[in-house]
């Protein structure tokens, strides 16, 4: 009866696209009375990140739940339905002079999708973390009621922070439909510099001092074969060197004062490209045919044990691009389409060795379903088990929502 | 429970405590029947004082062993009934964890036990250019362990978040004897965010041992601006006006003329002049070269919203003449009578006016001496009512007001607590919000920590008699009661 994810790492060809939050409820219930799981999904085209799902009999696509229904300018908050494109309702807080503080790895990426999945990208330095954009929820429990917490206003206390528990779940707990969002301010003035500079202690404290900057907004320093990759749009960086690309995003005076200290410090320069868009374009998103045979890990850590992370992860070959700020590093290994398991294996022991050093945590985003296969992508068993799974069993007491993606491998 | 078990309950909070730091005679539990909300009383079973987290799980097992509730408390400044013990409960007051373990400048982290002062970490930190951002008005005395409890906030919320955002890590005593670390120093631990879920649990999901915090750096630079208006309504005007223009200030706080009439009658005289109608602080903080600028703009935007007079303050003495009628309200206020009630509710910023108008008006309507004093920025009231709650009608006449006033929000798209938490004191105004199903996907997560709802129970969700009786919208909807 059980439908295990085929290898191929396609989902099921059955997709319920449910045209309200009422419906969504109701298909819901009736998926649980069936005892058929759904692998819930936003503009994604492939598996939802995380581990390979235990069983899936359909997609539950959000993308019929589209639409901004609210923005206040006066106020600087939104309330969007789930399916919205993040870009969507960027475009329209722009036209308001506000923006999204979110920074989902595609551009295609929904509203429901990024929170679901906190996503992060290089702006999260100046956005801060998704879960503290949302302001309230609406959702479709796994048991099929339709909830809500939080609420319109800035601030608020009233009964548990429950957005938070939503927020990173991986769709695991409940179907986010409608979100209340903080808006910030488009800031005055956004400036890119970057610095080619030396693979060594002082260039990470170069880069964690940058990340500090009042109004850096964007901060990654990147090896050199990955600059490469990246084409004319980056200096050639040469063996054991690495780039600086910072954003600084503030008002006039304050862009210009960071934009002096860091031509001092490393010798930035003003670069004309997006150095956001370059990070992404180096970093890629899931879904990239490019990136086939490779396989990503997240790794976090503590700001001061970046560049021991670092060295980990480049000592067993991968790429990298380091986010002091975030405490965050983006790891490509190679891995050849037809490589036996042991080196699959030897890649997740470098991503957890160098989570280690960072103190931090590893997670694979990124790769072939051979490589989900058999593991759990978060790493070790997450802890504490027993409250992640109590939480798991009475949201979802019937397991509809993407079973066993979670860390740990929850049902 | 029989006085054996009474007698074993007290053995073994002893042992695991030791005589010294076991409270159990009436006289010395008589300052634990309540916490700032003073009309909402209970006399705990016991108090008991642990120095370690070890300690606590010894008298979590303790209560478990027994069938008895426990609740932590910090520093009982709650405004909301938080750290009272209902059902003859335990009262494990975490001040003398009071240990400020590690301060690391470049991860810019802090680890402290729970009963650590707010203001106390913050001096530790200054040291390395860093503070701890929340900055609540009870700030001198009130715990992190509060703080992390409630999501408290302060005046520069507005610009860092509550405390909310700046938890990374804690260790919890779970209700039954477990010790548990959830979240990371590193961040992006797998697993559900359960250290977002926690912060604001109002210590019903357990006890927090240890917390692990960011820390935030001093601004280079801050000036502040004191603008006086003729009435409220323009000072909110004003606010709004800086929220939509784009700056973010790191507070914009506002005095009514009733509140400055009892700071002026009072020690906390600030200098302010009585004819005032409303007062606003406005503080800008960040790097200096941005600062000039931001000043004018502020100032050119309080003029337009019809300020009379617009003052900056030259220097930290007169920074702190202006936060001093912010910061001695709460002292003026309680002045004028025995009891305040300092209620708290939130409404979107641009509904403040309309909304304050009324508030006044219910006051009036009740007879009551009420005042505001608030986080403007955020559209976090604080309506103040000076009262005694020795006369029976004055306080019936005060709740009636409180009711109304939380309606009001709720009906002007605000919720009924920013940040001092919901306890006993508003548990049931919760269908105000929510529907049963809300509240029971709150349960859940309360389930899953604390089956047996051993830590701090009867708080948060609505208990079944009050709340059809005194809830129109609960009428009809079955309630469960939350705690047998
Ligand atoms: C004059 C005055 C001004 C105030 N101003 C503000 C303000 O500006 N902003 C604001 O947000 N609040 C304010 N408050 C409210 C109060 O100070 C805060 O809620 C504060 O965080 C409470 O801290 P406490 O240590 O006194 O906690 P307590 O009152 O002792 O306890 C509060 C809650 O926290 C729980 N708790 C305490 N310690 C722990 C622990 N270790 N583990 C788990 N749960 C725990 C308790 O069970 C209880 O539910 C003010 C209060 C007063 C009296």
């Amino acid at each position: 009866m059980s439908a295990p994810v085929v290898a191929s790492g396609a989902p099921p060809a059955r997709v319920l696209e449910p045209r309200d939050a009422q419906s969504l409820s109701e298909a819901v219930r009736e998926l649980g009375s069936r005892g058929e799981a759904a692998l819930v999904r936003g503009a994604g085209t492939e598996l939802p990140e995380g581990n390979l799902p235990a069983r899936a009999d359909v997609v539950l696509s959000t993308l019929a739940l589209r639409g901004i229904e609210t923005l206040d300018a006066d106020e600087g908050v939104a309330r969007v339905a789930a399916g919205t494109p993040v870009e969507a309702l960027r475009d329209a807080a722009r036209e308001v002079g506000l923006d999204v503080p979110l920074d989902p790895p595609s551009a295609r990426s929904t509203i429901g999708g990024a929170l679901a999945a906190a996503a992060q990208g290089p702006r999260s330095l100046g956005f801060g973390r998704a879960r503290d954009a949302v302001l309230g929820l609406d959702v479709v429990l796994g048991s099929g009621e339709r909830t809500r917490c939080g609420g319109r206003v800035v601030k608020n206390v009233t009964g548990y922070d429950l957005a938070k528990l939503y927020v990173g779940s991986l769709g695991t707990l409940a179907v986010l439909t409608h979100a209340w969002l903080r808006l910030r301010p488009v800031p005055e003035m956004t400036q890119v510099l970057i610095a080619v500079v030396s693979d060594g202690s002082a260039s990470f404290e170069a880069a964690l001092t940058a990340a500090r900057l009042p109004g850096a907004s964007a901060v990654a320093l990147v090896d050199a074969p990955l600059a490469a990759e990246a084409g004319p749009f980056l200096p050639e960086a040469g063996e054991g060197r690495l780039v600086l690309i910072a954003e600084l995003a503030a008002d006039e005076p304050v862009v210009a004062a960071g934009a002096t200290q860091l031509a001092a410090s490393v010798g930035a320069e003003r670069a004309s490209e997006d150095a956001v868009a370059l990070l992404r374009s180096i970093e890629g998103s899931r879904g990239e045919p490019r990136f086939a045979d490779t396989l990503r890990f997240r790794v976090t850590s503590r700001a001061a044990r970046l560049e021991a992370a670092y060295g980990v992860l480049r000592r067993a070959g991968a790429h990298v691009v380091v986010h002091p700020g975030l405490g965050l590093l983006a790891a490509r290994f190679h891995v050849d389409p037809d490589a036996g398991t042991e080196r699959i294996d030897a890649c997740f022991a470098a991503a957890n060795a160098s989570a280690k050093a960072g103190e931090g945590s590893a997670r694979l985003v990124a790769g072939p379903a051979a490589a989900r296969a058999g593991r759990d992508v978060f790493g070790p068993e997450p802890e504490p088990r027993a409250i992640l799974s109590r939480l798991r069993a009475s949201f979802d007491p019937k397991r509809v929502l993407n079973p066993g993606i979670m860390a740990g491998r929850i049902a | 429970m029989t006085t054996p078990a009474r007698a074993r309950l007290l053995d073994a909070l002893r042992a695991a405590v030791g005589a010294d730091a076991l409270l159990c005679r009436a006289e010395e539990l008589f300052v634990y029947e309540c916490d700032g909300l003073t009309h909402h009383a209970a006399r705990p079973f016991a108090v008991v004082l642990p120095r370690t987290s070890d300690e606590v799980v010894e008298i979590v097992r303790a209560c478990a062993k027994a069938g008895v509730p426990f609740v932590p408390r910090g520093a009982g400044t709650g405004l909301s009934g938080g750290a009272v013990a209902l059902a003859d409960g335990v009262v494990i007051e975490c001040a003398r964890m009071n240990r400020v373990l590690e301060i690391d400048p470049v991860d810019r982290v802090a680890v402290v036990q729970p009963g650590v002062v707010n203001a106390d970490l913050s001096k530790v930190a200054a040291p390395h250019g860093l503070h701890f951002a929340p900055d609540p008005s009870s700030q001198l005395a009130c715990t992190i362990g509060g703080n992390v409890a409630e999501n408290s906030g302060g005046p520069h919320t507005l610009k860092y978040g509550s405390t909310t955002a700046h938890v990374l890590a804690l260790e919890l005593v779970l209700a039954d004897g477990d010790r548990v670390r959830i979240g990371s120093r590193a961040g992006g631990e797998p697993g559900y965010d359960l250290v977002g879920a926690v912060v604001g649990g109002e210590g019903t999901l357990g006890v927090v041992t240890e917390a692990t915090l960011r820390l935030t750096p001093l601004p280079e630079a801050v000036e502040t601006l004191l603008g006086i208006f003729p009435d409220v309504v323009s000072a909110c005007h004003a606010v709004g006006a800086v929220i939509r223009s784009g700056l973010v200030p790191a507070a914009l706080e506002i005095v009514d003329r009733r509140t400055i009439e009892a700071v002026e009658a009072s020690v906390y005289a600030a200098g302010l002049p009585l004819d005032a109608g409303a007062v606003l602080i406005a503080e800008l903080d960040g790097p200096a070269v941005a600062l000039p600028r931001q000043v004018e703009r502020v100032r050119a935007l309080c003029a337009r919203a019809g300020a009379t007079r617009i003052e900056v303050a030259r220097d930290a003495d007169e920074r702190q003449r202006f936060w001093k009628a912010r910061k001695g309200a709460f002292g003026a206020m309680g002045r004028l009578a025995p009891d305040l009630y300092v209620h708290d509710a939130v409404v979107p910023r641009s509904k403040l006016p309309e909304v304050l108008a009324e508030i006044c008006a219910i006051g009036d309507r009740h007879g009551l001496r009420l005042s505001n004093v608030f986080h403007a920025g955020d559209g976090n009231l604080h309506p103040n009512i000076s009262f005694d709650r020795r006369d029976a009608d004055e306080m019936a006449r005060v709740l009636a007001a409180g009711t109304e006033i939380l309606e009001l929000c709720v009906r002007a798209g605000g919720v009924i607590s920013g940040e001092h938490g919901i306890g006993t004191e508003k548990q049931d105004f919760m269908p105000l919000l929510f529907s049963p199903d809300d509240l029971g996907a709150m349960r859940r997560l309360r389930d899953a920590f604390d089956p047996d709802h051993r830590s701090n129970p009867g708080k948060i969700f609505p208990t079944t008699r009050a709340c059809v009786e005194s809830n129109p919208k609960a009428r009809g909807y079955e309630r469960v009661s939350f705690d047998a």
